[in-house]
């Protein structure tokens, strides 16, 4: 199936700068395994911070649906 | 102590004397600096139950040791005072470079008293100090004013002025300073009001020493290079705090029609996207390493910001998706000196009460040019707007809606919120200034960390003292709130290289914990308890409609539990009271 990845903050780098793609991935992976298959381990990474699939924050482990849009953000705190 | 000048400005206006007098340095070491310094100074000086808006008030305007050195993200001032809105101790954190030329002109603060018989301002001219009259500055607005102290004094001054909120004693008054900074919560722009005081406009031509220099420096400028200078804190000059709308977003925390839920579809109507494509200039305050200030146009509206709070108050809050509306409306209450979170948050509950029926305000949710209006009106105690200018503990005291007047201790909600995050409704309810994100801001770890649930009270007490103690450390340095990667090692050793004194983290923590401690000691001496420690009961009775939060809503045992997790950590009583032992160690 095919779902879209949005990195936000300091994310972006492993898009070498982009803050989107369009990705393959297998059917019902979860939001984890698709950030992994695209470069993005969130446990190698210390600023990672939440992830949201169609702009509702979500689990790791939630599992997609074709044409899902997934965003990761990097921590960011201030107020 | 290296980095302190050892001297404070002690400036009384109903004499019109000032005289330079030591500082309390068996103070600053338990207290620093800034918030910490400035509140063991009003505690010992202020005697309980005076009216905020007496000269038997005082206005204190604090630095730190940090403050004027090489010190990255060190140009903050402390403001404070007893709040006027709430009767608590209040501090503020104001960004520019009055912090700076306070300190060159020799001075680690400037302690303001009583009050002048006609309006003036204060300048400070090194060691030399007049008291001006501000006649004609009366009634002006905070950007007209600056102007002209500007034009009169030149570009090495600093301003510190109010607007016509904080003239006619609104506690939504700020203190504004380089055009659109702001001291901006519970009304010190009003407290110096109640003085007479239009201004303090300040010029230093000293320096501050520290030891060691050469190495100091050098390690100062790594710090900055390896932990300023990273991706975590430099999105702020990108996007400066409108990068929180999506992630609030997302996240279930971005307030939408007073409070009545969260998140709004069409939130990318004025997502910071769409602010950011309409920068026109960027800046930063004084010794920053990170440049958040972001000048907007749209169509007529030109301003400084806006700051997610802002965004978030005057928009979704307000039923608003104009992004010209929302900078325009800024740019009138920054101009004003009225604080864009309570002033937001009067007007969402007057077009709430006005919908359902309750009281005609003459204003319904997305009406802004009534809104804009408004805000005037409430800066200048004109119409309704006197009736505004009360704040929204007050109007739902006289008029109903309680449930849904957004607020603690007469404080107004900041725009998070808080059943997306509970520990939030902690944080206000405990919050030394009433409702305040400022003291702990439990999303870091409830919603953009997503490291501690954010549903359950389990573990939010330890995680707001915690969180709470982190910050009044970082504010008694000085150090902006956008140094979001700062730890408790850093701040050692930054005061180690600043004053030549060792600190170990243990101490800075234990400083952190104190003042905590003598914010509470100070309100317990004026009757706040535990029962004042509340949230507003929409947050129990309704559940949120939508977004990642739907369904939500606070059990009210859950929310005591909390509190009680947070007293009991800090070793208060079940009732929210300092033991006698306790206060004694202040």
């Amino acid at each position: 199936m095919k779902i879209k990845i949005l990195l936000r903050g300091a994310l972006t780098k492993y898009f070498n700068g982009e803050k989107e793609r369009i990705v393959e991935v297998p059917d019902g992976c979860t939001a984890e395994e698709a950030l992994k298959l695209s470069g993005i381990d969130w446990t190698k990474i210390d600023n990672f911070g939440f992830v949201a699939v169609n702009g509702m924050r979500v689990m790791i482990t939630e599992k997609l649906k074709d044409g899902d849009e997934l965003k990761a953000y990097s921590k960011i705190s201030g107020g | 102590m290296y980095g302190y000048q050892n001297k404070v400005l002690r400036v009384d206006l109903s004499k019109k004397t000032a005289a330079a007098e030591p500082l309390r340095m068996d103070w600053a070491e338990k207290y620093i600096g800034s918030k910490g310094l400035a509140i063991k100074y009003l505690y010992e000086e202020l005697k309980p139950g005076i009216d905020p808006l007496s000269p038997e008030n005082k206005l204190i305007l604090m630095t730190g040791p940090m403050t004027g050195t090489t010190v990255p993200c060190s140009g903050k001032l402390g403001v404070a005072g007893k709040s006027p809105a709430t009767g608590t101790i209040c501090d503020c954190s104001i960004g520019g470079h009055a912090a700076l030329r306070i300190k060159y002109a020799g001075y680690d603060a400037v302690i303001i008293e009583g009050a002048l018989d006609k309006p003036g301002y204060l300048l400070i001219e090194d060691d030399k100090i007049s008291f001006e009259d501000a006649s004609e500055l009366w009634g002006k607005g905070c950007h007209e004013t600056e102007a002209i102290l500007a034009d009169k004094y030149g570009h090495e001054y600093s301003v510190l002025t109010i607007g016509p909120a904080g003239e006619n004693l609104c506690g939504m008054a700020c203190i504004t300073s380089d055009y659109y900074r702001q001291a901006g919560r519970g009304g010190m722009g009003a407290v110096m009001g109640s003085k007479n005081l239009k201004a303090v406009v300040v010029k230093g031509t000293g320096g501050v020493k520290i030891p060691n220099v050469e190495e100091a420096v050098k390690r100062i400028l790594e710090i900055q290079n390896e932990d300023v200078l990273q991706e975590d804190n430099t999105f702020v000059f990108d996007w400066g705090t409108t990068a929180f709308l999506e992630a609030c977003q997302d996240g279930g925390i971005l307030p939408y029609k007073n409070f009545s839920d969260t998140t709004d579809p069409n939130w990318t109507e004025y997502n910071g996207e769409v602010f950011m494509e309409k920068l026109e200039g960027k800046r930063g305050c004084g010794s920053c390493g990170l440049g958040c200030g972001n000048f907007l146009k749209i169509g007529d509206a030109i301003c400084e910001g806006p700051e997610y709070e802002t965004i978030a108050a005057y928009g979704p809050n307000a039923g608003n998706r104009d992004p010209e509306a929302i900078l325009k409306a800024n740019q009138v209450a920054d101009d004003m000196g009225l604080d864009t979170i309570s002033s937001g948050d009067v007007l969402a509950w007057a077009m709430e009460m006005t919908e359902k029926g309750i009281h005609d305000f003459g204003i319904r949710f997305g009406e802004m040019d009534t809104y804009i209006k408004y805000l005037e009106m409430i800066a200048k105690g004109e119409g309704i707007g006197k009736e505004l200018a009360m704040g929204v503990k007050k109007l739902a005291g006289k008029y109903g809606g309680k449930d849904f007047a957004m607020e603690v201790k007469g404080l107004e909600y900041p725009q998070y919120e808080p059943r997306g995050s509970w520990g939030m409704s902690l944080a206000y309810a405990v919050s030394d200034r009433g409702a305040c994100h400022m003291r702990a801001y439990a999303p870091n770890e409830e919603v953009f960390a997503a490291s501690i649930p954010p549903y359950t009270p389990e573990g939010k007490g330890e995680m707001v003292y915690k969180l709470a103690q982190h910050n009044a450390v970082k504010f008694c340095l000085c150090i902006c709130d956008f140094w979001g990667t700062i730890s408790m090692e850093t701040m050692a050793e930054l005061m180690s290289l600043v004053t030549g004194k060792e600190w170990t983290v243990e101490e800075i923590a234990d400083v952190g914990t104190r003042v905590i401690n003598i914010a509470r000691a100070f309100n317990q001496r004026e009757g706040f308890t535990a029962k004042d420690d509340t949230a507003p009961k929409r947050i129990f009775k309704e559940a949120l409609k939508n977004g990642p939060a739907a369904g939500q809503k606070i059990p009210e045992e859950a929310f005591e539990d909390m509190k009680q997790q947070y007293y009991k950590v800090l070793g208060w009583d079940e009732n929210g009271l300092l033991p006698d032992s306790l206060i004694a160690t202040l």
